[in-house]
């Protein structure tokens, strides 16, 4: 059992004098606490893939120095490490049958056949994969070969699991009942658990605490409720949410009041945020679409026209036409709007992000 | 339990104290040079160095058999000029490449023609496609041993041109002007279904959708061949096209076999004269000159196809 | 297209067209096979006969003659054309020499094939065209420094010598086929096999190797047949001994009346295992034939 910490991490692809250097993670700071499940979350190219190979050896590091418990492994090759990684697209062996897959490690370590054997049987029989062990890999639906990657992976007791978008190639429903079952082999073998993935839900779902990734720089560090109820930047309030969190740039005018850029609304907000926005002149305001309601009555701050209605039975997301910009609301499924019909939209004041136009940072 | 066992034994695991991997001290960096080091020490030493080697004895006047005791003669450029100046060299490079160009052309042709033939589904396709590959896995002297066999005096083909078709017997290899053109015919035979195979690539790399948008949108079949095939495969082709001109550039083995570069040298290609300069009048410094105007001719050959395919790929 | 049912006409014309090409590339081979079985005077015959037992009795006297040297009843009276004995210890020199050079180029080649594909060196590029180069080249043109540089070292007539420049010919070929395998193999292996705890070397052996298989024999076949077919340096370099089976068959219609029967079974004997590999690899005769630069 390990922690995991990562002090003022930076890598770089290319050569520092050249124009192609690419800085694909930037000064990262990060600590995985032993035991801990965290998800590196971001879109392609942020640096979380990267970051992982670090953490795994397979990368060096250009500056920083990485530290697996008590020892700093940058200078250790990866099977120095004591960790397992398990791939995106698995990495099994095809000429190898499961049985050999999964003991594969494990041989490398001098262990008797007795005890090799042992092992692999009850990995097997704990993920469920025991009458496929005599099989090749490469025949398997990708359920059972995503079940014998994380038997390789578990069969070796390592300190720390690295996965790298391991539910990316399930379908849906596989991929739901992968994110319970990883979720409860994790919290039963308590080992400490980094896990890169682009999906928002994996995140937020099995995760302990989520770190958000964008273009090589960390956003922000938090459990998933935190990062979804308060985003620290721009970037983690958009990427985050489904639909997106609604934004508009505006214009601060007399300490708290709200104005759009193009003078198309204006919004009064609690007076309280004066001092907050003192230092700042242009924001992007944000709400969540949830937190905004339609309504035919004067609590609306707010006015436009039903422009497209998408039903999703439990609840129906209406995208609202505001003259400059659009936005999206949800609603019970019952109230309903035709397209084209003006209807006021009436803002919860006290679950609005404000952030800095101009660094993104929360305000 | 199970689980329970696994949990406990996953945290009284112990690393230290194991083994490291034995090699450690053979890193990446290692590994890679040793790796690449005998391939490279033996084209350097196989390859590169006969090269340099020949630039210099081609500005040398020496012979291996007469001048073998004696260090070569610098004479300059003197072997270049007299090649150059003489009628015989152009001769040869005027054979060459009226083989060249007709077999090349037949082949690609002939070869593009099959493969649009075997586009298709048919029971036994990939049996016959197979044995139609073999004349290009064949030593060329094999090839022209069995052309040679036919195409001699009395034997199969003339059988046929005077019985079938009432014609005098064909003096396939020891006529002036259709001795090249036996040469040719032997060539067609052996690389068209090298041409075939790689155009056959192109072809079924065509997506079919790429047709199916072309029959909604009523295109008639020239047009889908013209605007859809064809560029598609172009690309393909050019590379056939270029792996093909290069070898027959070389033509030696067949050659040799069929006619020996005769009736007279009225097919004695570049590389059979360089042969007969080298080694049937020993005139080593000569030939290694002859050597490096070949190497110039096909290096200023390959760079023009290559760029005719950058450019195609580009458009 | 293939959604269009073909009419009648077009099916018929297509098995014509098909037949008359079959035709024109398989007459040859048959030809020779043929050939080989018949006695001296169904070979000479002016006529020609193409099924055996009704047109012809076949015989296997060529064949024997050629491997067990023996002499054919209808020898007697004339005169020999050539020394058609040494076929079999040709045969064997050629088997030797396109056996351990391939042997050699598909080791040295893969390895420096694994180690351009997998790891970042500079001028990965221009050393891949520099490869290629060495084997773009006419042979003609290094044939007389090589003639030389063999003869200063005694590698004439010998097997080393042979063997050593049929591995370089074949070098470039196996480096360029080898890295396009291994390009094809996803690096995830060897790291899942590093991660795991085993050394780079110990993963190439357990793990890369093992997926390169087919794609090493693909390219063994083809490096073999190189070696097996090549006239120009083996007709110049090794005349005495190690000389292998293509100077030889040039060698014979040279010297005056040919023995088309015995010939004709000397060719089959030599073109057979071509056509059996032929078979063995046809997945991969697109990818053999344009280097790996044409992949399906």
């Amino acid at each position: 059992m390990a922690d995991v910490r990562l002090k003022n991490v930076s890598k770089r692809f290319g050569e520092s004098k050249k124009n192609d250097a690419v800085m694909a993670v930037k000064d990262l700071d990060l600590d995985v606490a032993d035991g801990e499940f965290l998800v590196l979350l971001g879109p392609s190219g942020c640096g979380k893939t990267t970051t992982l190979r670090m953490v795994a050896g397979l990368e060096r590091a250009t500056s920083g120095e990485i530290f697996i418990g008590d020892r700093s492994v940058n200078d250790l090759p990866p099977g120095d490490r004591d960790i397992a990684f398990v791939f995106q697209f698995y990495a099994l062996y095809p000429h190898l049958s499961v049985y050999d897959n999964i003991s594969f490690p494990l041989r490398a370590q001098n262990m008797s056949k007795s005890e090799v054997d042992e092992q692999v049987r009850r990995v097997a029989s704990r993920l469920k994969i025991e009458h496929v062990l005599n099989r090749r890999p490469n025949r398997l639906p990708s359920g059972e070969q995503q079940r014998v990657a994380l038997g390789r992976a578990i069969v070796r007791q390592p300190q720390v699991f690295l996965m790298d978008e391991p539910l990316t190639n399930l379908d849906a429903s596989l991929r739901s009942e992968m994110r319970v079952e990883l979720k409860h082999l994790q919290q039963e073998l308590g080992t400490t658990m980094l896990y890169v993935t682009h999906d928002q839900v994996e995140a937020m779902s099995m995760s302990h605490r989520i770190a958000v990734m964008s273009m090589g720089v960390l956003q922000q560090v938090d459990t998933p409720l935190e990062i979804y109820n308060h985003p620290k930047t721009l970037f983690v309030a958009t990427f985050i949410g489904s639909p997106p969190m609604n934004t508009v740039a505006c214009k601060v005018v007399d300490g708290h009041h709200l104005q759009g850029i193009e003078n198309t609304f204006r919004l009064t907000l609690d007076p309280s945020y004066a001092n907050r926005l003192a230092n700042t002149k242009e924001v992007v305001f944000g709400i969540r679409s949830e937190d905004a309601r339609l309504v035919n009555d004067d609590s609306a701050q707010l006015r436009g026209t039903v422009a497209v209605r998408e039903p999703l039975g439990d609840e129906t997301i209406y995208d609202m036409d505001m003259g400059q910009y659009r936005m999206a609301v949800k609603t019970p499924p019952r109230q309903i709007f035709r397209p084209g019909e003006p209807v006021g939209v009436a803002i919860n004041l006290n679950r609005i992000h404000l952030f800095d136009r101009v660094t993104g940072q929360a305000v | 339990m199970a689980d329970t066992q696994l949990a406990q034994r996953t945290r009284t695991a112990q690393f230290e104290g194991q083994i490291r991997p034995r090699f450690s001290w053979f890193t990446d960096r290692w590994i890679a040079i040793s790796f690449l080091t005998p391939t490279m020490l033996l084209l350097l030493f196989i390859s590169i160095f006969p090269l340099v080697w020949s630039l210099y004895l081609s500005f040398t006047d020496w012979s291996v058999i007469k001048d073998a005791n004696t260090a070569p003669q610098w004479i300059g450029t003197a072997n270049y000029l007299e090649l150059l100046t003489d009628n015989r060299t152009w001769q040869r490079f005027v054979v060459t490449g009226q083989f060249v160009v007709p077999a090349v052309v037949i082949e690609l042709l002939l070869g593009f023609g099959i493969a649009l033939l075997l586009n298709r589904k048919f029971t036994g396709r990939g049996a016959i496609m197979t044995l139609l590959l073999i004349p290009m896995m064949l030593s060329p002297i094999v090839v022209a041993l069995f052309w040679r066999f036919m195409m001699q005096g009395d034997g199969v083909l003339n059988y046929y041109v005077v019985n079938l078709f009432g014609l005098e017997p064909i003096l396939w290899l020891s006529d002036r002007y259709v001795a090249p053109w036996s040469l040719v015919i032997v060539d067609v035979w052996m690389w068209t279904p090298f041409m075939m195979l790689i155009s056959l690539a192109g072809l079924s790399a065509v997506p079919n959708y790429l047709y199916e948008a072309a029959a909604v949108d009523r295109a008639g079949t020239w047009f889908r061949f013209r605007h859809i095939t064809l560029p598609m495969v172009m690309p393909l082709l050019l590379i056939a096209i270029i792996f093909r001109t290069m070898d027959a550039y070389k033509l030696f083995d067949q050659a040799v076999v069929l006619t020996g570069g005769g009736p007279g040298r009225f097919t004695q290609t570049a590389s059979m004269y360089l042969y007969d300069v080298a080694f049937g009048q020993f005139n080593t410094g000569e030939g290694s000159a002859l050597g490096y105007i070949m190497l110039i001719v096909i290096t200023a050959l390959a760079n023009l196809l290559i760029r005719a395919l950058n450019a195609t790929k580009s458009t | 297209m293939n959604y269009e049912k073909k009419s009648l006409a077009n099916r018929i014309g297509f098995w014509v067209v098909l037949g008359i090409v079959f035709f024109f590339f398989m007459f040859p081979l048959y030809w020779i096979a043929v050939s080989s079985i018949k006695t001296r005077t169904d070979v000479i015959s002016r006529v020609p006969s193409y099924i055996p037992y009704t047109q012809f009795q076949p015989t296997l006297d060529n064949y024997t003659s050629i491997l067990l040297g023996t002499t054919i009843e209808s020898d007697t009276g004339v005169r020999a054309s050539a020394d058609l004995s040494v076929f079999r210890d040709r045969l064997t020199n050629s088997v030797i020499i396109a056996g351990l050079s391939t042997l050699l180029a598909v080791i040295l080649g893969t390895l420096a094939a694994y180690a351009v594909s997998r790891f970042h060196i500079r001028g990965e590029s221009d050393l891949m065209f520099f490869i290629l180069s060495t084997r773009m080249l006419p042979p003609i043109v290094v044939l007389i420094p090589i003639f030389l540089l063999f003869s200063n070292l005694n590698l004439r007539d010998s097997y080393p010598g042979i063997i050593l420049l049929y591995t370089t010919v074949n070098l470039p070929f196996v480096v360029w086929m080898m890295k396009g395998f291994f390009d094809e193999i996803p690096v995830e292996y060897e790291e899942a096999a590093m991660i795991d705890g085993y050394s780079r070397l110990q993963a190439i052996w357990k793990i890369v190797i093992p997926e390169a298989i087919p794609a090493m024999a693909a390219t063994a076949v083809f490096s073999a047949i190189v070696a097996w077919n090549e006239f120009v340096f083996a007709n110049l370099l090794n005349r005495t001994y190690g000389a292998t089976v293509p100077p030889w068959l040039n060698s014979i219609i040279g010297v005056g009346a040919v023995e088309w029967g015995r010939l004709a079974a000397a060719s089959v004997i030599f073109v057979l295992p071509i056509v059996i590999f032929t078979f063995l690899v046809r997945n991969y005769l697109l990818r053999g034939v344009t280097f790996g630069a044409v992949r399906r």
